[in-house]
This record gives C-alpha cells, sequence and structure tokens, in this order.
C-alpha cells in the first residue's frame, strides 16, 4: 500500500504525536505516582517528577506482601487456561456459524447475540449458586469453565471466517480433509490476525476480570492479582499511592502481551499463497 | 506452540496439587477448629495490627485457628452474596448503617447467650450497643467507633485573630467569612472558611437540631418535614449566600481531610480517622478539633460505629463466640485502639487509653453522648441515595431546598413501599 | 463416523443429498459442542432463572423463597422514574460514543496500517488504554478530571472554559463519554488492524490502474471490504456502550450521581441486586433492556445490510 501524497505526511505525524501524547499522559502521572509518598500525592501539587521519590510503595507490593507471587502465579494460570480454551472453541463455534451448514444455524447465531444483550450484574447470583451446586466455588476450574467460551469473540470470528474465499474449503475437500482437518490445518493457519486479536483480549479480560473473583474466590491464596491489589482501598480514605503502583504492576503484563502479538497485526499474510 | 502449552500445563497441573496438599499441624484435625473472619481493607498498618492481635488470640486458644479473608471491595454486596449462597464467614464486621436489614433477615446469630459476667457487656456505650439489638435481641458487639469534629486550622485562625473556635453554628458562619480570603493577586480564592461534605450522613445531626428525623417510626423518610429543612437551610445558605464553604470537588480534592490539608479550607468536620491521615501527610499542618458547634442550642454531631457479628449458620458457634469476646474484650480492644486509628468503645478502656484527655480525640470523645447514630433504618441506600442525588442539586442552585427534598422523599419511599 | 462423512460426501455429491446434510449437521454440531455446553450452563441456563425471578418477588437472605406477581414487576419499572432517567442517560451515551469510537478506530487503523514509520510503536502506545483495567482508568480520569486537574488546567491554556467535570451534573457524563472513547477505540482499532491485513493488495493495485485516488480507493474497496467488521465493531459497540457499568460505578461511587446523571441502566440494575437485593426487579429491568439492544441491533443490521461484503 503506497503512503499518502507527501503534502500530508508531515500533518499526519504532528496529529499522532499529539494524540499519542494525549494517551500517554494518564499513564506518566500514574506512573510517577507510585513513586511518590501519599503526603506528595494529596499534598495537591501537580509535579510529574516525584520530589520524594521512594521505592517503598513497590516494596510494600512485592516484598511485604507475602501472597503477591502467589497472586501472580492464580492470575496467570487462569489466563493461560481461558486464552487457549476460547482461542480453540470459539474459532470453532465462528467457523460453523459461518461456513458449515447445518439447521438450526440461524437460531445459534441469534442465541449467542441475544445472550451478549444480558448484562453479567443479572447473571452474577445465579452463575454464584450453580458453581457452588458443582463444588467449584474457590477453585481455578470455577474460574476457568464458565470463561472458556465468549460470545463475544465466537461473534469476531464469524464475521473473519465470513470473508474467506470459498475455494479454499473446495480445494481442501479435494484434497479429501474433513471438515475438521480443513478447519485445523488450513483455515485457522490463515486466521492468525483475528486468532491474535482474539489472545490479545481475552487475555486481557481474564486478567482484569475483578467481578466474578470477588464473588467466588474467598481464600487469600486463591486471589487473583487485581483482588489482591485492590486491598488498599480503605473505608474513609484511599491509598493512592499503593493503588497506583499496584496498577502499574497489572497493566504491564497485558501489554507486553499485546506488544508481542502486535506482529501478526503486521500485513504478512495475503490471499496470493496457492493459486488464487 | 504444542510445546508452549505442554510446559503450561505442567507448571499449573503442579501448582494445582501443591495445594491440594494438607497443611500439617501440630494437632489432629479433631481438636483444632478453624474460624473465618471477614473484614474490609484498610492500610497497611491497620492489617499489620489486625494480625497482631489475632496472633494473640491464637496464642491463647490453641485450639482455634482464625483464618483472616478479606474482602477488598464492595464489601457489603460481596456479603449478602455470600450469605445467600450459604458460604459467608463466621464473624465478620458490619457497620452500623447496614445492621437493621441484615438484622430482620434472620441471618445472624444473637449473642445473648454467650454473654459472661467477666465479659462485662454494661462496659460499652450504651447509644453503640444499641445500633445493634433487634427486637431486644443483641447481635454485634461494637468494636470501636468514631463521631464527627470540628476540625481548625490554628495558623489561619491566628492570622485573623481568632483563638478560640466557634462554640454556635451562627459563630462559624462569621467565622467562615472572615476566614475565606483571597491570598494572591488573580482574583481567585485561596482559602475558603469551611469544607462541607453534603452528604446525609455528615448532616443528620442537623435534622435532629430542630426536631426533625430522617425517618419516622415505620422506616419512612421524613426528611422534608418543616423542622428538617431548617437544619439543612443552614448549609445551602452558607453555601448560597455567604459563599464561605465549598465541597471538595470544588477545590478539586477527594475529601475533607484532604482539603483541609492542602490548606484550602480553614475549618472542616471530620471524624477520627483524619488524624492519622492529617498527621502521616500533611505533619507541617498545625489543626486542633473542637467539638460541633451548637445549633438552635443544641449540641449535636454522629457516631459512626461497627461491630463483629456471629453468622447464624457458623458450624462452631462456641470458639466464633471466643473469637468476638476477644476482639471486644477488655484485652482485645485495648490492643486495638491502642496506637489512636480508632476510639475503644468500652468505657473502661477509654479512661484506660486516656483518650478523652488527649488533645485532639478529647472532642471526639465528648461527643458520644449526645451523638446521633448513623443509622437510618432497613433501607439505608435508597434514603442515602435520593437525599444526596437531590440535596447536590439544591447546593447548585438547580432546585430549591423544599420542592428536592419533597421529590426524594417521595421517591425513596416509593421504593420501600416496593420492597415491604 | 464424521471422518468417513467429509470423503464420501464429495463422491457421491449429486446421489446423497441427505446424507451430506446430515453429516454436515453433525460436523457443525462438534464444532459448537463446548460452546453450547458451556454458554448453556453458565449463561442460558442462568439467564432462564432471571427469566423466572423477573416473575417474582424474591426472598434472598435467610432462605430463598418465591412470590409469584406475574407482570408487577414491569409495571413498577413504568412507574420508577429512576428507570427512565437511567434509559434517558444510557441512550444519549449510546448515540454519542458508538459512532465517534467506530470512525475514530477506522481512522486510526488505516493511518497505522498506512506505511508510516514506527508504526509498531504508535499501536503499542495507542493501545495503552484499552489494556489498562477501567477499573485503573476511572482512578486515573478521577485526578484528570479534578477541579484543578490536567484537564482543567489545558482547557485554561487553550482559552476555552472550565468545568467542574466530577461534581455537575451537567457534565459527568460527558465526562465518561469522553473518557470512554478514548479507551475503547483502540480496541476496535486492532480488529480493524487485523482484517485490513486480510485486503488483498491486488484490489488496489487494480483500483489503481482504473485511476483511483488515496481517497477513492478507501472508499470503494477499504470501506465495503470491512464491512463485516464493521458490522461486529457497531454491534458490540452498542451492546457495550448500552451496558456502561464500571466507570459510572467508580466516578459516583455506586450512588449514580451527582442527581442521578451517571446512573445507567446496569448501574440501576447492579443497585437494585445488591444494595436491595431485589433481583426479581433486577431481572425485570435487564429483560427491558436486553430487548431495547435486540432491537436497536436488529435495526442496525437491516441499516448496514447483510453482513457479506458486496451483496
Amino acid at each position: 500500500m503506497t503512503g499518502y501524497s507527501i503534502n500530508w505526511k508531515p500533518l499526519l505525524y504532528i496529529l499522532l504525536t499529539l494524540y499519542a501524547v494525549v494517551t500517554i499522559i494518564p499513564f506518566l502521572w500514574a506512573l510517577s505516582a507510585s513513586f511518590k509518598p501519599l503526603s506528595e500525592i494529596v499534598s495537591g501539587q501537580a509535579n510529574f517528577l516525584p520530589r520524594n521519590f521512594t521505592f517503598d510503595n513497590y516494596k510494600q507490593i512485592f516484598l511485604q506482601e507475602p501472597l503477591f507471587l502467589r497472586w501472580l502465579f492464580n492470575s496467570i494460570v487462569i489466563a493461560v487456561f481461558v486464552t487457549i480454551l476460547n482461542l480453540i472453541f470459539n474459532s470453532m463455534a465462528g467457523y460453523a456459524l459461518a461456513r458449515l451448514r447445518f439447521s438450526g444455524k440461524r437460531f445459534w447465531f441469534f442465541l449467542i447475540l441475544a445472550v451478549l444483550a444480558v448484562p453479567a450484574q443479572v447473571t452474577l447470583i445465579p452463575t454464584f449458586l450453580i458453581l457452588k451446586a458443582f463444588g467449584w466455588l474457590n477453585s481455578y476450574q470455577g474460574m476457568i469453565v464458565p470463561s472458556m467460551v465468549n460470545a463475544t469473540f465466537i461473534f469476531m470470528m464469524r464475521q473473519f471466517f465470513v470473508n474467506f474465499p470459498k475455494e479454499l474449503e473446495e480445494a481442501a475437500a479435494l484434497d479429501g480433509l474433513t471438515a475438521f482437518g480443513t478447519f485445523w490445518r488450513i483455515v485457522l493457519p490463515l486466521a492468525k490476525p483475528a486468532l491474535a486479536a482474539q489472545a490479545v483480549f481475552v487475555f486481557m479480560g481474564s486478567w482484569n476480570n475483578f467481578l466474578l473473583p470477588v464473588v467466588i474466590l474467598f481464600d487469600p491464596e486463591m486471589f487473583t492479582l487485581p483482588l489482591g491489589l485492590n486491598t488498599f482501598k480503605g473505608q474513609y480514605i484511599s491509598y493512592w499511592n499503593y493503588i497506583m503502583a499496584a496498577s502499574m504492576v497489572f497493566t504491564l503484563p497485558t501489554l507486553a502481551i499485546y506488544a508481542f502479538f502486535n506482529r501478526y497485526f503486521i500485513q504478512s499474510v495475503t490471499f496470493t499463497g496457492g493459486k488464487g | 506452540m504444542l510445546k508452549f502449552i505442554g510446559i503450561a500445563l505442567t507448571i499449573a497441573l503442579s501448582i494445582i496439587s501443591c495445594h491440594s496438599l494438607p497443611i500439617p499441624s501440630n494437632y489432629t484435625s479433631s481438636q483444632v477448629v478453624n474460624i473465618k473472619l471477614s473484614g474490609w481493607g484498610a492500610s497497611p498498618s491497620e492489617q499489620k495490627l489486625l494480625k497482631q492481635v489475632l496472633q494473640n488470640f491464637e496464642t491463647q486458644h490453641p485450639n482455634i485457628q482464625v483464618k483472616y479473608e478479606e474482602i477488598s471491595d464492595q464489601y457489603m454486596d460481596v456479603m449478602k452474596t455470600r450469605l445467600i449462597g450459604e458460604a459467608a464467614p463466621d464473624v465478620f464486621y458490619l457497620d452500623a448503617l447496614e445492621a437493621p436489614f441484615l438484622m430482620s433477615q434472620g441471618v445472624l446469630e444473637p449473642l445473648e447467650q454467650y454473654i459472661t459476667p467477666e465479659f462485662d457487656s454494661s462496659d460499652f456505650e450504651v447509644k453503640l450497643l444499641e445500633s445493634f439489638k433487634y427486637k431486644n435481641q443483641i447481635y454485634g458487639f461494637p468494636k470501636d467507633y468514631s463521631t464527627l469534629a470540628l476540625f481548625y486550622n490554628k495558623k489561619a485562625f491566628a492570622l485573623e485573630n481568632l483563638s478560640n473556635p466557634p462554640a454556635t453554628w451562627d459563630e462559624l458562619r462569621t467565622y467562615s467569612q472572615q476566614l475565606t480570603i483571597e491570598r494572591q493577586q488573580d482574583g481567585r480564592i485561596s482559602q475558603y472558611g469551611f469544607g462541607e461534605i453534603p452528604e446525609l450522613a455528615r448532616q443528620v445531626y442537623k435534622i435532629k437540631a430542630f426536631g426533625g428525623q430522617v425517618v419516622d417510626d415505620q422506616g419512612y423518610a421524613a426528611f422534608a418535614s418543616e423542622a428538617a429543612l431548617k437544619g439543612l437551610q443552614l448549609v445551602i445558605d452558607q453555601y448560597q449566600k455567604d459563599r464561605s464553604s465549598v465541597q471538595k470537588s470544588d477545590v478539586g480534592t477527594n475529601s475533607a481531610s484532604e482539603m483541609f490539608g492542602q490548606g484550602k479550607v480553614a475549618m472542616t468536620i471530620e471524624g477520627n480517622w483524619a488524624i492519622p491521615f492529617l498527621n502521616d501527610s500533611f505533619p507541617n499542618l498545625e489543626f486542633a478539633t473542637a467539638e460541633l458547634p451548637r445549633i438552635n442550642d443544641v449540641k449535636g454531631t454522629m457516631v459512626f460505629t461497627v461491630a463483629y457479628v456471629m453468622n447464624k449458620q457458623a458450624k462452631h458457634k462456641a470458639e466464633a463466640w471466643q473469637l468476638i469476646s476477644y476482639l471486644t474484650g477488655k484485652e482485645g480492644m485495648e490492643k486495638w485502639t491502642g496506637t489512636g486509628f480508632a476510639l475503644p468503645s468500652r468505657k473502661s478502656i477509654a479512661q484506660k487509653l486516656g483518650y478523652n484527655q488527649d488533645i485532639l480525640r478529647s472532642a471526639l470523645v465528648a461527643g458520644v453522648d449526645y451523638a446521633t447514630t448513623w443509622q437510618v433504618g432497613k433501607y439505608p441506600a435508597e434514603i442515602m441515595n435520593n437525599f444526596d442525588n437531590q440535596f447536590i442539586s439544591v447546593m447548585l442552585g438547580q432546585q430549591p431546598l423544599k420542592q428536592a427534598m419533597e421529590r426524594s422523599q417521595a421517591v425513596a419511599n416509593k421504593q420501600i413501599k416496593a420492597m415491604e | 463416523m464424521i471422518q468417513h462423512g467429509g470423503f464420501v460426501v464429495f463422491e457421491v455429491r449429486r446421489r446423497r443429498q441427505t446424507k451430506k446434510n446430515i453429516t454436515e449437521d453433525l460436523a457443525g454440531y462438534l464444532f459448537m459442542t463446548p460452546t453450547i455446553l458451556v454458554m448453556g450452563t453458565f449463561v442460558v441456563l442462568p439467564i432462564l432463572y432471571a427469566v423466572y425471578l423477573s416473575l417474582h418477588k424474591v426472598k434472598l437472605l435467610g432462605g430463598i423463597e418465591y412470590d409469584f406477581i406475574g407482570f408487577r414487576n414491569f409495571t413498577r419499572l413504568v412507574d420508577d422514574e429512576r428507570v427512565w432517567i437511567a434509559l434517558w442517560n444510557t441512550v444519549q451515551y449510546v448515540i454519542i460514543v458508538v459512532p465517534t469510537q467506530t470512525i475514530l478506530a477506522l481512522i486510526l487503523a488505516v493511518t497505522l496500517n498506512s506505511g508510516i514509520r514506527g508504526r509498531n510503536w504508535w499501536r503499542i502506545l495507542y493501545f495503552l488504554p484499552t489494556v489498562t483495567s477501567s477499573a485503573v482508568l476511572a482512578l486515573i480520569f478521577m485526578w484528570i478530571y479534578n477541579t484543578d486537574g490536567l484537564l482543567n488546567d489545558f482547557l485554561t491554556f487553550l482559552g476555552l472554559p472550565t468545568y467542574n467535570w466530577l461534581g455537575d451534573p451537567q457534565v459527568a457524563l460527558k465526562g465518561i463519554m469522553l473518557m470512554n472513547i478514548w479507551s475503547t477505540a483502540p480496541f476496535y482499532m486492532v480488529i480493524y488492524l487485523a482484517a485490513l491485513q486480510d485486503i488483498p493488495q491486488t484490489l488496489y493495485e487494480a483500483a489503481e490502474l482504473d485511476g483511483a485516488n488515496n481517497w477513492q480507493k478507501f472508499i470503494y474497496v477499504t470501506v465495503p471490504l470491512l464491512k463485516p467488521v464493521t458490522f461486529f465493531v457497531i454491534a458490540m459497540g452498542i451492546i457495550g456502550t448500552f451496558q456502561l457499568f464500571d466507570q459510572s460505578y467508580i466516578f459516583s461511587r455506586g450512588t449514580g450521581g451527582p442527581n442521578n446523571s451517571t446512573l445507567t441502566v446496569v448501574l440501576l440494575i447492579y443497585q437494585a441486586v445488591f444494595r436491595n437485593l431485589q433481583i426479581g426487579y433486577a431481572s425485570a429491568i435487564a429483560f427491558l433492556l436486553a430487548f431495547l439492544i435486540i432491537t436497536i441491533s436488529l435495526i442496525q443490521r437491516r441499516f448496514l445490510g447483510s453482513d457479506k461484503p458486496y451483496s
């Protein structure tokens, strides 16, 4: 894709930079607040460079909180499992809805869209009761199983698969591949950008999830990171210094995951592979 | 890709299997009783203190292990969910505001039968204990409390040649006008006289001062009565007419203590929790406290308190009671309130720790006798939300007070009626 | 069973139409099984239970009891002024946020895909707001929206009027809108970016041969081919905005104030469930919301046409 004509480029860069600056300022502030003592934060000064630079907030989180590593593990385990399972199951369902013909397909698609419309707050207590009936409260499975399929991303994958050329399946069938084989060997590898997007979002969703864990996890050892780090909100006073340090700590991993998957968004896959 | 999955699975499986290994202990499982305690989050130092108190308890009662499970956010929402799912802790914190509802639902264990003479239940401040009584049964023992006191900036006072804090509300208004000054050239006011918090929780004593009530005997909202409006009007007049008071968001802060600490207001009304906060965050601030000024010649203030209560479905009630009686007993309370985070609800401990002579806290302690408990019946959310919503719009001049209060009272009562 | 089905089907295509249908059905359902199982148990079942609840007055605490009251929950909500306020707030929010964030996402994606330098860094940077949990963002913004905070300082610098973003009912919701557009647009930007990778270069080359300039290439090649994804972006946008909860909860500390100006429908539902344990009433409101979302999504589908690119 050729770039825009030369006249636009400088203006473009200026706009992009402006937007980038606007985007990064809130985070720079939060980052700087995480290195300030509480007294400096509430004193109302608007300085970005901390006057009383301190590692104390992070020390409190990493060293003095004995369960920190455990929380990190829990969050990672749950997020990784949820992501992998989602990638597989959502893509399967999305593919089926987009490309396979089976009776009742329209109904299932409509149902999936319809459930998206009902907010989680209403299903929270019933979900809690169901998990209790299974004996899955306060457990990894309780956190993973309800989230291992996601209507939003089934929807998204379907939209991606809809655009694929029909020739793909016909060629695969001629090679003797079953539906599943076609899916696994031909279609999925071509869906890398969509899969990468899905991986990032699902991971993020699981990592940042707060509502479900706060209700079903009791044991401090089973807490996920957002839960554990949320203990710094006092009843009358908020400990902004710890809150900001904690926020930095649990934002960075998702950013890293995104940076890692970003390469898949580069145009590396074209449809001219094979005889197009 | 598959290798990665394999490694992840292995790690996960090993963690899960480690988690389910039993923890060895000195006692066989039939002898040790596990009690679950839940509370909300607080500062790291408070949490450390609580841990120490719990350790002392465990040392004295070697057959009881206490598991403290903190609920870090949306405490009451989570607690209600757990009570519904029959998965709630044995002992937990309950704020006086939320107590009437929970007590009426039959989910708390009445504690009368466990009290022993050594526990000395008459040692508690009557008013605080009353908040946790329902139909003549006691459901909880208060662990601490705080009242509201007037905090004032000594330096600001000195600059205006004011030596004593205001004794009546009229004096407070006059002082506020004097203390509202612009120190910088740009015409912006750099210090206001008074920092106001328009929430119902902070205003009830004003309603009471003129004989009004927040809720009537049936539990319906009654804060739009003539008497109540008189009290509330004082706040509105000071904010709109005198222009000598501000809200925390007007001056870019998050709380009254912040406004006060930053010097944006010379006076404010806050509770005991503000003292450690101000000392830590604003060490150079010279402030003092005083009892709230009299309104309509009546002394008034608010008192906030929290109790330890027992889950009716607790499996080991005797042991749960041991925990409660220790934490609210003389020894436990002395430890918990010894560092000044909270004030002791037992008269003997208050005496022992000398808070009634403490320079900053004596005003708070004196308030207990005439304070109004922050408790408004079984449906606090409806009362509070509707009041706060409309009161703000009155402050901003969008509605007259009477109309707003009548409207919010009507809406609140409609909601309460639908729930009865 | 399916294995030989796929094989056999294509060789006996003309002779066995019904057999093909059965085996395709089986393939389809096998693919859908995990979804059906999990969503059935953890999504559909709770929703059905919620339907049941909406027709009852439910006592939850101290023993669950149901008291059938038919449609009284629904008549009550018609009468409840807070429901209408919440609905109005939510509708305002949807109308402004969805088009803005979609267009912003599209522009950003196309720009970042156009071969400018350092585009990886831009992409990572712009994605920062989305990657951060909404709780953290809301906290950061509460500081920025402070009357003495960054935003007002910036506005003063530009000579524009300042507002009490957090305390004034008339601007509180707009403050949340601004924050949300900024933090959700990158999510859709990423999706558009992924979709843009799938547009074959050959199409653009062909268009150029026909004498199209950049703008025309955008309108006649890019936009139509992005239709299925745009349908997704707008549909999800509508659903997401109608369900706004996190930010309004954090900004207003769960009250929906000041003066109900940040009260959204889901916040109202949350209050009904948790503050008042009125789960029957809450379910009724939730179904009103779901009905609205579904209706609007269907209308949107009609507008945007089918989801095939050229039809």
